[in-house]
């Protein structure tokens, strides 16, 4: 592994950081070139009238995060502030997130593109249980608007939104998915993360085929890609990143990565308690496969349009 | 308008019997939430979507998975009551806290609560809340000691 940062340029592959990523970076150094860091997971959430404040922090593993970032490219990506939902910004998370970015120097920071938080929560962060689909029309598109504003001037960074998986569609909605994605890219500057297995997910519980949602998507737009495998449920398929990307979607991202000229990251998602179940070696022969895939796009030397 | 469809959708995935009521009765969340004619159609036609029951089923996981992992005593002691109390436990307390020690640690207050109150549970609860609820203590405490907050170290301006 080299001793730098990649460049802000470079197209990298690696992994979203839980506790079992240190042990694969040092069993594989050079098959990880970025971390993914979930904010989330770097302080226990309190409440605000908590006792010594709201955020407290997970010591340890920002001191192994910041570990990662001496060599490897950071990326934040966070689940809290759920852009969607028809409530204020979480001015008090996104200070935290900023404080965070402060240290890392994140690439990119993203969000996901579903309600995680309820309007009339009892709790403070009050959380929805799963995210829920979102409804694609001028008035959510408005609400992310301005929360997307809010979170350049406090972070700096290039924001992305990750396409969700549903398992309950919304009718008769103003836009699709991918246009609505598009709509925040050309209007907003905002980024797509392209979660392939999520669009598969949403595929397979009766959603748009992959083909036709990624021939939707504006190719300019996609900044990041998402793999990751999931679980029969009862009749449904879920993304419980339990196992390696199934071949269905290999065969999709093979397709479409080469259109992709503004790519600069594939990440491999995996749930921690299933790392015992998927191995050292199975994640390892995952992050060289994403290797070939990122041999695979053709990223262009200047990023185009992006914010 | 939005913020009630999304409470709604919210209220009904944490809900299979608000499901169930909407199913019947399509005027019946008109009642309950502010919402437009079109936010109503959305609602019922998701309602009645197969993939409703997903949504009920992976709630339901998510909120479990905080429990289970840190009340393995509770949990197992509770063994058949287990399924009400947690009903019991979702109607009153709707949304999950983001911190999996607050959220566990409620839950055993919840139980601390049902049996001061006279529910009668099998004699091996007791001592099983009295584990959790002491190991959990400690790993509440710890949590609360690792405050370290950068961002407050910055020069304002």
């Amino acid at each position: 592994m080299k001793d730098q940062r990649p460049n802000a340029d470079q197209l990298t592959v690696g992994l979203l950081n839980n506790p079992a990523v240190p042990g694969i970076i040092a069993a594989a150094p050079d098959l990880v070139q970025h971390v993914a860091v979930m904010p989330d997971r770097l302080w226990y959430d309190f409440g605000a009238d908590a006792r010594g404040g709201r955020f407290h922090k997970t010591h340890l593993t920002i001191e192994s995060v910041r570990e990662h970032g001496r060599t490897r490219r950071l990326i934040g990506h966070g689940i809290g502030l759920s852009l969607p939902s028809a409530i204020p910004l979480d001015e008090e998370m996104l200070t935290e997130i900023a404080a965070l970015n402060d240290q890392f120097s994140f690439d990119w920071y993203s969000e996901h593109l579903s309600m995680f938080l309820v309007p009339h929560g009892s709790v403070p962060n009050a959380q929805a249980g799963l995210g829920l689909p979102v409804v694609y029309d001028e008035e959510t598109l408005g609400i992310i608007r301005t929360k997307l504003r809010r979170m350049r001037e406090m972070l700096g960074c290039r924001l992305l939104l990750e396409t969700p998986s549903i398992f309950t569609p919304i009718p008769n909605m103003e836009m699709t998915e991918p246009e609505f994605l598009n709509r925040l890219w050309m209007e907003e500057g905002c980024a797509t993360l392209v979660d392939m297995h999520n669009i598969y997910v949403s595929w397979r519980n009766g959603g748009l085929h992959p083909r036709d949602y990624l021939e939707q998507i504006n190719p300019d737009a996609v900044i990041e890609i998402h793999m990751a495998g999931g679980d029969e449920l009862a009749g449904f398929y879920t993304d419980s990143h339990s196992r390696v990307t199934p071949p269905e979607v290999w065969d999709y991202v093979n397709d479409i990565v080469p259109r992709f000229r503004n790519l600069r990251g594939i990440t491999f998602e995996f749930q921690e308690t299933y790392f015992p179940k998927l191995g050292l070696s199975g994640i390892i022969a995952e992050l060289e496969r994403l290797h070939e895939l990122a041999a695979r796009a053709r990223p262009s030397v200047e990023p185009q349009t992006v914010c | 308008m939005l913020a009630e469809f999304q409470q709604a959708f919210a209220d009904l995935v944490a809900s299979p019997e608000l499901c169930i009521q909407a199913r019947r009765d399509p005027t019946f969340l008109l009642g309950v939430y502010e919402l437009t004619e079109v936010e109503a159609e959305r609602l019922q036609a998701i309602v009645n979507h197969p993939g409703m029951k997903c949504n009920c089923m992976l709630y339901r996981a998510n909120r479990l998975a905080p429990l289970a992992m840190n009340l393995p005593n509770l949990v197992k002691a509770l063994g058949d009551d287990l399924r009400g109390m947690l009903d019991d436990f979702w109607k009153v307390y709707k949304n999950t806290d983001v911190h999996f020690y607050v959220e566990s640690y409620r839950f055993c207050e919840f139980v601390e609560r049902e049996i001061a109150s006279g529910r009668i549970f099998g004699a091996e609860v007791v001592p099983a809340l009295s584990k959790d609820m002491e190991m959990l203590g400690e790993r509440l405490e710890v949590s609360h000691t690792e405050i370290y907050s950068p961002y407050a170290e910055r020069p304002r301006g």
